[in-house]
């Protein structure tokens, strides 16, 4: 119990910022998805189908990864390099007492709430905007699952990347493209054999995969889902091994 | 009687440059502790070190009689600290700021509120409490850091440049709450360039320069080794020199010697020790130390 008590200890500044941020952290996160929907949803995908659905059907599980992911990596890395190099006030943090897992996931719990009321919202929006779309419980749990996953990475992150420029040197080159290919908005048969292994691989691929089957009710892809576990293994150990070695 | 905070040999380099080149920390329990050096001298690197924030290179540390590496944990608990880069938050209130530090030190849910306002009222900064960290002056911001370091009401107090970029007012303030927090038991070991707040505050300084630390002792020992009179007077050059004395009347003498060079004895200060120490003109050395 003292695990979930010392996660939210940890947790409590980044709540009370969230408190005060809401409606501006929520509109900015907002804005980038709402847009591919329109844009690629309505303007583009309007009567094309895609592996069977409606394309608007076939992508806003697609967005709605895609918000996920990027909103609850960049919170969590963005907030915890400020904390770490701007407000240095993480190293005191390493001095109470505190466990290293608690630090990990009460530091990923901005980004978890955050992204999940994104995600959430964006979910919202896509009911609306296409009758075959459910929203299951499976869906809701690959959700957060997913911000869990992220939101280590954007620890690790946090931990690692030692300043501004290469953090948005790491968001172009990794996040974003990753929020392109990654089964987002098109399906990835569409891509030569490499690149659709290499693509697939990457924990954003799966995060699409599960989340599109959940609601559409394909059949449930349980590799990807376990994939996507072991990446949330690999990176909580990056976070761990990040700690110990600044400590 | 054992040392609160027991250091030696300790070295921290980075790359191939000291910052901290061997030195030994004795802090007796109940003692405010002085660490006086110029600007890049290692006092910050050394309170990090003391501080558990910072592993050094070499070294070995023990505080409250635990030894630092085989049980952080127990020495950690004995410890507050105010960063000279204030650590906080500066986009949540000055009281968010204060609880969520007081949570992570697990301080019981109904104490806090109390302790806090306790120490809010002591410091002044009733008022303020409500305000983003991040619109407050520089002051008040290193008041809420000192409040923060207090929560858990620590056994020693780290405190690194206190005073610098406060009023003279908020100094004094300052100073009463550091002997306050000290009667009631708390140790403390602080940081400064100010030789006056050292010679007030403090009962043992050390004074440290590249690393190294020259002198150890009360202010009046430091003053007294290089002789309690001070003559100074004007050189050829125009500049002003010093010349120290254990004896009265041998300063006298030297007065007498240099009567046309405007002499005035006085009563050594901590100031005259420190720049003996460390270098009237440390501007040379900081020269030398920014091409490493
Ligand atoms: N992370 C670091 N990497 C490399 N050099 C460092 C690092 N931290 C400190 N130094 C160097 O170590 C020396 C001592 O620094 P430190 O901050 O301990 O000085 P200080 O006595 O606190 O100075 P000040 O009075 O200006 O605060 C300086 O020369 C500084 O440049
Ligand atoms: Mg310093």
């Amino acid at each position: 119990m003292s695990l979930i008590g010392d996660t939210m200890r940890v947790a409590m500044s980044d709540l009370y910022y969230l408190k005060r941020n809401l409606p501006i952290l929520m509109a900015t996160s907002i804005v980038t998805p709402v847009l591919y929907l329109v844009a690629f949803g309505y303007g583009l995908g309007k009567d094309i189908t895609m592996e069977g659905v409606s394309y608007m059907a076939f992508m806003i599980p697609g967005v709605v990864a895609l918000t996920t992911v990027t909103s609850s990596f960049t919170t969590v890395a963005n907030k915890l390099m400020v904390q770490k190099r701007f407000y240095e006030s993480f190293d005191e943090m390493l001095l109470c007492p505190i466990s290293k897992t608690s630090l990990i996931l009460g530091k990923s719990i901005l980004g978890i709430l955050k992204s999940m009321m994104c995600g959430l919202l964006m979910l919202l929006i896509g009911y609306f905007l296409s009758d075959d779309l459910q929203i299951t419980p499976m869906l809701i749990l690959c959700m957060i699952l997913s911000c869990m996953v992220f939101s280590m990475l954007g620890v690790a992150a946090g931990m690692i990347v030692p300043d501004l420029p290469r953090m948005n040197l790491f968001n172009s080159f990794v996040i974003l493209p990753m929020t392109f290919l990654c089964g987002t908005m098109f399906s990835l048969d569409a891509l030569p054999e490499v690149a659709k292994n290499i693509i697939g691989a990457l924990p954003l691929s799966q995060t699409s995969a599960c989340l599109r089957a959940a609601a559409l009710r394909w059949d449930f892809p349980w590799v990807s889902l376990c994939i996507l576990i072991g990446y949330g293994l690999l990176f909580y150990g990056l976070c761990l091994f990040s700690l110990r070695k600044t400590n | 009687m054992p040392f609160i905070i027991d250091a030696e040999g300790i070295v921290v380099r980075f790359g191939d440059f000291a910052a901290v080149n061997g030195i030994d920390v004795k802090v007796q329990e109940g003692v405010i502790y002085g660490f006086l050096g110029p600007n890049g001298a290692g006092k910050t690197t050394t309170v990090k070190v003391l501080t558990t924030m910072m592993k050094p290179t070499e070294g070995r540390l023990s505080v409250g009689g635990y030894s630092t590496a085989e049980e952080p944990r127990k020495a950690r608990d004995l410890i507050g600290v105010v960063q000279q880069h204030i650590a906080l938050d500066k986009d949540i209130s000055v009281r968010e700021n204060i609880i969520c530090r007081a949570m992570l030190h697990k301080i019981p849910k109904k104490e806090i509120e109390p302790r806090l306002m306790e120490l809010a009222d002591m410091i002044g900064l009733t008022p303020y409490l409500d305000k983003l960290v991040g619109n407050l002056s520089g002051g008040w911001k290193r008041k809420v850091a000192i409040l923060c370091a207090l929560m858990h009401e620590p056994k020693i107090l780290f405190l690194d440049e206190p005073t610098a970029g406060l009023d003279t007012q908020s100094r004094h303030m300052l100073w009463d709450m550091i002997r306050q927090m000290n009667k009631r038991g708390t140790t403390v070991f602080v940081t400064t360039h100010y030789m006056d707040e050292a010679e007030s505050l403090c009962d043992v300084v050390s004074i440290i320069d590249k690393g190294m630390i020259k002198e150890s002792g009360t202010p009046k020992e430091l003053c007294a080794r290089i002789g309690q009179w001070t003559v100074e007077y004007d050189s050829e050059e125009g500049k002003r020199r010093y010349r120290f004395f254990s004896d009265w009347y041998d300063a006298q003498a030297f007065v007498s010697q240099v009567s046309e060079r405007d002499p005035a004895t006085r009563k050594t200060h901590l100031e005259d020790v420190f720049l003996e120490e460390t270098g009237r003109d440390n501007m040379k050395v900081t020269e030398k130390r920014l091409r490493v």
